[in-house]
């Protein structure tokens, strides 16, 4: 009942304010696509309700270095809230020992998504963060281990009875844990300039930022992907985004790019000419979902660099560029790129429609002073 | 004139109880099948490899240490980092003989790659993906030839395995006393060491488990050995116990203040606290001893028998206290000694540099 009351909400919203900025707007086909606006209110399983002693316990653990193989990765490892909660590098860290082999996405409004990772690889925050500190070349945890050691920690103990009603803290809700801490780091609309737009502060985006909203969802068509309060279709698509040529250079890359492979249970043909990222092809093994990944949303890219899945491109201005030559070359590229054709100055005005949707100041959360191991005292069972 | 005399009756004696106890017999070690040497030159380094560990961290001998007797010295080993073990590090020297492999022989001693494969992925020690590493060795030209070499194909997680478990079968005792004196040299044990084969024999009654060319029955014995209280009271290795008997599927761990041994494998009640004959060959080379690295000395450990063993009640009824003398117990850690053959020393190699490949030809 709550969801579809939310359903109804976000409905409602959305064609209130889609009738705004279409009317002011932005004519044409933006009305074929789910219309921009602020963010609804977080949608919430009903499986795992928030609460504020979940959220604390869930930042806490956010944190913990402990949820990790050799206790060196917490999940602020690669999502680290300095770095717009990713890392400032093209392809993110991996595991001791490992490179990862994609960019980190950012945690920012990734409660949203109804898909995660570049591949929708999983389908819920509680499941992305257990694939993350699990996966081999990102948190190697042992999950048993991991439970044991929250186990080993009174402080823990104590949150997990106050939380979930529970003796012994598990890993299972040690993720629902960290999900509801991931549903609170979300964009706050009187922060972003274009959320203030669209509620109606008229002096929020600049004229350029105005002529570039009408661009993204006129000439330029990146409301055909990039829609709805996310701006993303939470759907998959080929860009022919150019490879990254550390995976020609770097020793610790390759390896991690043919495990991907192995792990994934690709055809041997398949591993054995591997030399890029295949996205929706190793869930789907259909060569026509090569090359696909899912659209990321476009709100808080002022502190998200550098971009795609790959990380290929350092700045904004690049991304417009790729764009604008109607992406690059490739054999499943989407039907919807093509040349676009635009000057320099609808360049500039996209650009600043873009920065408008990132909050005015970044989100930081500072790390939390992590409680400690202490021994166990015995409890005969009955 | 006399010392010969003696020591051809003991010899006598000594040959005279063997034919009537047949399997207490002491027998020289017999040698294993010789891998072959390119695969022991391959598992030599991958051995002291710690790319085959999760985070690059550790090796084999990192717990297992040529210079400490192929153990680690400590009385609990370290586990991955991290954590802590929660047993001591048994030695490699001769693990390729045994029945059943780790102190609670949760593993077929025959089956070698999977014990070389349980230490390379368990998350208490090596955590690492096989598929992984096995990635990573083909990053390395010199391991892709010499895999090459020795399988006649690229490098894999099983031939990974083989490898190690080829390059084990060589970690073996060569020339030790024993050996030499139960080939006819007599001269190979000191008059002492002598007088401690006998008590072994006899009054100690060591032989009653300690038999057979390996000097170990192969089977499980509760002695009550002192547990190491940092079980318990170190928070890391707690966590690895817990985990541990969990994975193991061994009911009601957490309340566990005593390494259960076999019980964690069998879930039998009969089984708790028994642990597997080690073998006595370089034992001086292994200290400390048991599988909670409770005695730190050879003394220690005569000390403990002599006493009876410690409390337990599923403690063995072989144990009893013995009346050892002084001179007695000197006797029988002089044939101890004897049981260590030249020392097995291997120089660690020079670890081969990841090199780049070429994009798309895997």
């Amino acid at each position: 009942m709550r969801i579809l009351k939310f359903f109804f909400f976000a409905l409602a919203l959305g064609i209130l304010l889609g009738t705004v900025l279409q009317a002011a707007e932005a004519p044409g086909q933006a009305k074929r696509f789910p219309p921009l606006g602020p963010l609804p209110p977080v949608p919430v399983p009903r499986d795992n309700p928030m609460s504020d002693a979940k959220v604390a316990l869930g930042k806490l653990l956010f944190f913990d270095p402990r949820l990790s193989g050799d206790v060196s990765t917490s999940c602020a490892a690669c999502h680290d809230p300095k770095l717009g909660w990713g890392t400032d590098q093209p392809i993110s860290r991996g595991y001791p020992g490992a490179e990862h082999w994609r960019n980190s996405q950012t945690v920012l409004n990734s409660a949203y998504y109804a898909k995660f990772f570049w591949a929708g690889e999983v389908t819920s925050l509680e499941s992305q963060a257990a694939a993350a500190a699990t996966g081999n070349v990102a948190g190697n945890g042992d999950p048993i281990m991991m439970e044991e050691r929250l186990r080993q920690v009174p402080e823990y103990v104590k949150r997990f009875k106050e939380v979930f009603g529970v003796d012994r803290p598990t890993i299972a809700m040690a993720w629902m844990a960290i999900a509801a801490f991931g549903r609170t780091v979300v964009s706050k609309a009187e922060n972003v300039p274009f959320d203030r737009y669209a509620k109606g502060d008229q002096s929020a985006l600049s004229p350029e930022a105005k002529r570039g909203l009408a661009l993204s969802q006129g000439k330029a068509g990146c409301i055909q992907c990039h829609n709805g309060p996310l701006l993303s279709d939470d759907s998959y698509h080929n860009l022919g985004v150019p490879p990254n040529p550390i995976f020609e250079e770097s020793p610790l890359h390759q390896i991690t790019l043919r495990y991907q492979h192995v792990i994934r249970g690709v055809p041997e043909s398949v591993y054995r000419t591997a030399d890029r990222d295949l996205g929706l092809y190793y869930t789907t093994k259909r060569n026509e979902d090569r090359g696909k990944f899912r659209t990321p949303s476009l709100r808080e890219l002022k502190y998200t660099a550098p971009y795609m899945h790959n990380g290929v491109f350092a700045t904004l201005e690049e991304v417009i560029e790729v764009y604008n030559r109607g992406g690059a070359d490739d054999a499943n590229k989407s039907p919807l790129l093509k040349p676009l054709g635009l000057s320099d100055q609808e360049k500039k005005d996209l650009l600043a429609f873009l920065l408008s949707l990132s909050s005015d100041k970044p989100l930081i959360i500072e790390p939390p002073d992590l409680p400690g191991y202490a021994p166990m005292k015995q409890e005969a069972r009955p | 004139m006399r010392p010969l005399v003696l020591s051809c009756f003991t010899t006598w004696i000594l040959l005279g109880a063997v034919s009537a106890a047949g399997a207490q017999d002491l027998q020289p070690l017999p040698p294993l099948e010789a891998p072959k040497a390119e695969q022991v030159e391959l598992g030599k380094y991958l051995f002291f490899e710690p790319r085959l560990s999760g985070d690059g961290g550790i090796s084999c001998d990192t717990c297992h240490n040529p210079a400490t007797g192929w153990g680690d010295g400590k009385p609990l080993s370290t586990g991955y980092p991290g954590s802590e073990y929660f047993r001591n590090a048994q030695t490699l020297l001769n693990a390729a003989y045994y029945k059943r492999s780790y102190w609670d022989g949760r593993l077929a001693g025959a089956d070698l790659p999977t014990l070389v494969r349980d230490h390379l992925t368990e998350a208490h020690f090596m955590q690492v993906d096989g598929r992984l590493f096995a990635e990573r060795l083909k990053q390395i030209p010199e391991y892709v030839e010499m895999f090459k070499t020795a399988f006649g194909g690229e490098p894999t997680f099983g031939r990974t395995l083989s490898a190690v478990t080829a390059f084990l079968k060589t970690i073996t005792s060569r020339n030790a006393p024993i050996d030499r004196y139960l080939r006819g040299d007599t001269a190979a044990l000191s008059t002492e060491a002598r007088n401690g084969l006998v008590l072994f024999q006899g009054k100690a009654g060591c032989i009653q488990c300690h038999n057979g060319a390996l000097l170990s029955d192969q089977k499980f014995h509760a002695l009550g050995v002192p547990e190491n209280p940092d079980l318990f009271a170190d928070p890391l290795r707690h966590i690895t116990f817990r985990r541990f008997f969990r994975t193991l599927g061994a009911p009601n761990a957490e309340n566990y203040r005593q390494d259960p041994g076999l019980y964690g494998v069998t879930k039998e009640k009969a089984d708790w606290g028994k642990f597997r004959t080690p073998s006595l060959r370089e034992v001086s080379r292994t200290a400390p001893y048991m599988h909670s690295g409770a005695f730190a000395t050879l003394e220690d450990v005569v000390a403990f028998y002599d006493r009876g063993g410690g409390q337990h009640p599923n403690k063995s009824p072989l144990i009893r206290p013995l009346g050892l003398t002084a001179a007695e117990k000197r006797a029988l850690v002089e044939f101890l000694k004897s049981l260590a053959g030249d020392p097995v020393v291997i120089e660690r190699p020079d670890w081969p540099d990841y090199q780049p490949r070429k994009l798309g030809q895997n």
